[in-house]
């Protein structure tokens, strides 16, 4: 058991292409990347913008999202997606990763009845969690549907102006 | 004394057995699953070295016939004690998959009931970490009443100390009672499934093919059945999302939430409030940019954020106080509030009235969500739970409306007369029954179809109804609103209403209990 406290002092940045970053004593002045001893300082200016200082260079940084063990940071100019893992989440990503059903598809419907006022991408599109793939105007509302999962549009059911009833098929994503 | 002598003998030895017991073998089978041990999982939630086991030793009941398998490991599959989680005492019962599958016995059963008895005498949370196959078989009726008096300790416990549950492995048949009468429920997605009849049931039932994470996965249940509150993509950060809820909460209902010193106290006026309401009224935004703005840095912690979007919930800090806070989405359903939405805000209100936590409102409603599927399943009796709970609240209230506020939704949402403290709104909202198009369409009937250019005169019409009716003033004048506020300062405004409420005190007619819209 002490093990695991002890080892919580090593942890993984994993990328959405699975490439890893070894980080060790991050909390630390010591940092280590993939065992080498980086110097990397960070610090706020007046103005509230956050800056890492790296070979004497200033980078403006920024975290756009957190969320549980998920980053999205932006360091001048480019954004870059990762997450944190300790040795055993990421050794549980690995084991879950393998038993992961491939090329399901996800159906988006409708929330609630409306028209549709505009539909925002064509079977073939690549789309991202949580972007907007059709407006949908109900209640007074224009609503932003969004899609749940990150996949490719493989049919799209309605057009411009179609009014709908609640479940009534968008489309389909695939994963 | 010879701590290796004769006397020390027995005690070294249990001792030795034991550590055996919870050794590698142990630890392989469950890493091989993707999970932690039990006894690795209460290291990681408590403070380093501050966690204790009590009945560590005792034995699986002797089975009645020889019916089965019976085990002779230590702690009849479950592992209860006590510790400090951030310097604060909670008690804790964590199943162990590895001896008989964390299967409840009678021996298993008395000594959850004895931590939760424990737990609710000392007034400190309890937690519960669920990885068991269910009620022990051989045990049969035993292991039954077993689950009966646990769920017994669990509604006593109710409102006296937060219970917390834990799902990190299989919780089925009775065995999910227990967690959905608790304050909150985590789930580890992938590796923890809920339900009531498991898939191999449901086949031969309704010979429906089902597997276990689309029958009661944590996907599932966050985002459709609403049962977990909290879900994680690994046992580590459910462990720290644990922590995180904790600090929020205080240890029981006679207490005040812990209040953090080193905190966020700019009260300055915010400009970018004003940008983030647009001006359209049929405009969506997203209601988490004003929250963040509104609440300490960084301390917003959503509940239930996958589950009923169109409201938004969950925990926040106002110069190092914790909150509650009751938000509609109207980048979700328009922020209409439905059943999910109702029941959801519900639950987390008498949560909040129960610990002594402040209730924060920000309004943006157009009313309930209308349609045959809303009235058959009964938005009536389940919109009639959120507006309970609201009534009943006692802790300080306080409402912001900041956009539309409509119908029999302003008055379900926190309204002066159903008991707010302090109802702001901001310059541009709209206060009335209805709507603007459905007021004049109802109001100027005949006019209409008699008009030559109906739009035209709808549309004039509807200015003039929202000049004159639908807005802010109307209800500030009659004293249904207390201040229209500039957006800007809102932080400041709720800040000082909240300390101003800091010692309100309501005395409420005697009775048993009050009958809640179930």
């Amino acid at each position: 058991m002490k093990n695991i406290q002890h080892k919580e002092t090593e942890f993984i940045a994993l990328t959405p292409k699975n490439t890893r970053y070894k980080i060790k004593n991050l909390f630390t002045d010591s940092l280590k990347i993939n065992h080498k001893k980086l110097d990397i300082q960070i610090f706020d200016d007046e103005n509230g913008f956050t800056y890492l200082l790296y070979k004497n260079k200033k980078y403006h940084a920024e975290i756009i999202e957190k969320n549980q063990n998920k980053y999205i940071v932006l360091i001048n100019g480019v954004s870059y997606t990762f997450t944190i893992e300790t040795p055993f989440s990421y050794q549980r990503k690995k084991y879950l990763d393998k038993q992961k059903p491939k090329n399901k598809v996800e159906v988006v419907q409708a929330p609630m009845p409306g028209k549709i006022i505009d539909v925002l991408v064509e079977p073939g599109a690549e789309v991202k969690t949580g972007e907007a793939v059709i407006i949908l105007e109900a209640m007074k509302m224009q609503n932003e549907i969004v899609s749940p999962v990150d996949g490719k549009i493989v049919k799209v059911y309605v057009r411009q102006n179609d009014i709908v009833n609640k479940d009534d098929l968008f489309l389909e994503i695939a994963r | 004394m010879d701590i290796n002598g004769k006397l020390y003998r027995k005690f070294l030895e249990r001792n030795a057995a034991y550590e055996q017991q919870n050794g590698k073998d142990a630890a392989k089978k469950q890493h091989s699953k993707g999970k932690l041990t039990a006894r690795e999982r209460i290291e990681l939630l408590f403070d380093a070295g501050t966690f204790d086991e009590i009945d560590a030793f005792t034995r699986t009941a002797p089975a009645e016939s020889n019916f089965g398998k019976v085990v002779t490991a230590y702690g009849d599959g479950v592992i209860i004690g006590h510790g400090k989680i951030k310097g604060r005492t909670a008690f804790i019962y964590s199943q162990d998959f590895n001896v008989m599958g964390g299967s409840l016995g009678s021996v298993h059963a008395s000594k959850i009931a004895k931590i939760q008895d424990m737990a609710l005498k000392m007034g400190a949370p309890i937690i519960g970490i669920i990885d068991s196959g269910g009620a022990r078989i051989q045990e049969g009726v035993a292991s039954l009443a077993g689950y009966a008096g646990i769920f017994r300790r669990n509604v006593f416990s109710s409102g006296v100390i937060p219970q917390i549950s834990v799902i990190m492995g299989p919780a089925a048949g009775g065995a999910v009672y227990s967690p959905s009468i608790t304050d909150f429920v985590f789930m580890t997605n992938k590796t923890s499934h809920m339900f009531v009849t498991g898939p191999n049931v449901v086949k031969e039932v309704l010979n429906e093919d089902v597997s276990f994470d689309e029958l009661g996965g944590a996907e599932v249940h966050m985002k459709k059945s609403g049962v977990a509150n909290f879900v994680y993509e690994d046992e580590e950060n459910t462990l720290r999302g644990v922590i995180k809820l904790l600090s929020y909460l205080p240890s029981n209902n006679m207490e005040n939430p812990p209040a953090i010193e080193a905190c966020d106290t700019n009260i300055e006026p915010a400009p970018q409030m004003l940008e983030i309401v647009p001006d359209d009224p049929n405009k969506p935004y997203d209601i988490k940019e004003v929250i963040r703005l509104l609440v300490d840095k960084d301390t917003f912690f959503e509940y239930a954020e996958n589950y009923a979007q169109n409201i938004v919930v969950g925990f926040g800090r106002l110069k190092g106080r914790t909150i509650g806070i009751i938000a509609n989405q109207p980048k979700v359903l328009a922020g209409t509030l439905d059943i999910n939405s109702s029941t959801k805000a519900a639950r987390f209100i008498r949560f909040c009235d129960s610990f002594n936590i402040p209730i924060l409102t920000l309004e943006d409603v157009p009313g309930f969500l209308p349609g045959i599927d809303q009235e058959h399943n009964g938005i009536i009796r389940h919109g009639a739970k959120l507006l309970y709970a609201y009534a009943d609240a006692t802790v300080p209230k306080v409402t912001v409306i900041l956009r539309k506020s409509y119908g029999g939704a302003y008055c379900v949402m926190n309204s002066k007369n159903l008991g707010g403290d302090f109802n702001f709104a901001w310059p541009t909202a709209e206060i009335a029954v209805m709507g603007p198009e459905g007021a004049v369409s109802i109001l100027y009937r005949k006019e209409l179809i008699e008009s030559e250019d109906p739009a035209k005169l709808k549309k004039e019409l509807a200015k003039r109804y929202r000049e004159e009716i639908a807005n802010p003033y109307v209800a500030d004048e009659k004293g249904f609103i207390d201040e229209v506020i500039d957006p800007a300062v809102t932080r400041r405004k709720i800040i000082y209403a909240f300390e101003a409420l800091e010692n309100k005190h309501v005395t409420s007619p005697s009775r048993k209990h009050g009958n809640i819209p179930l």
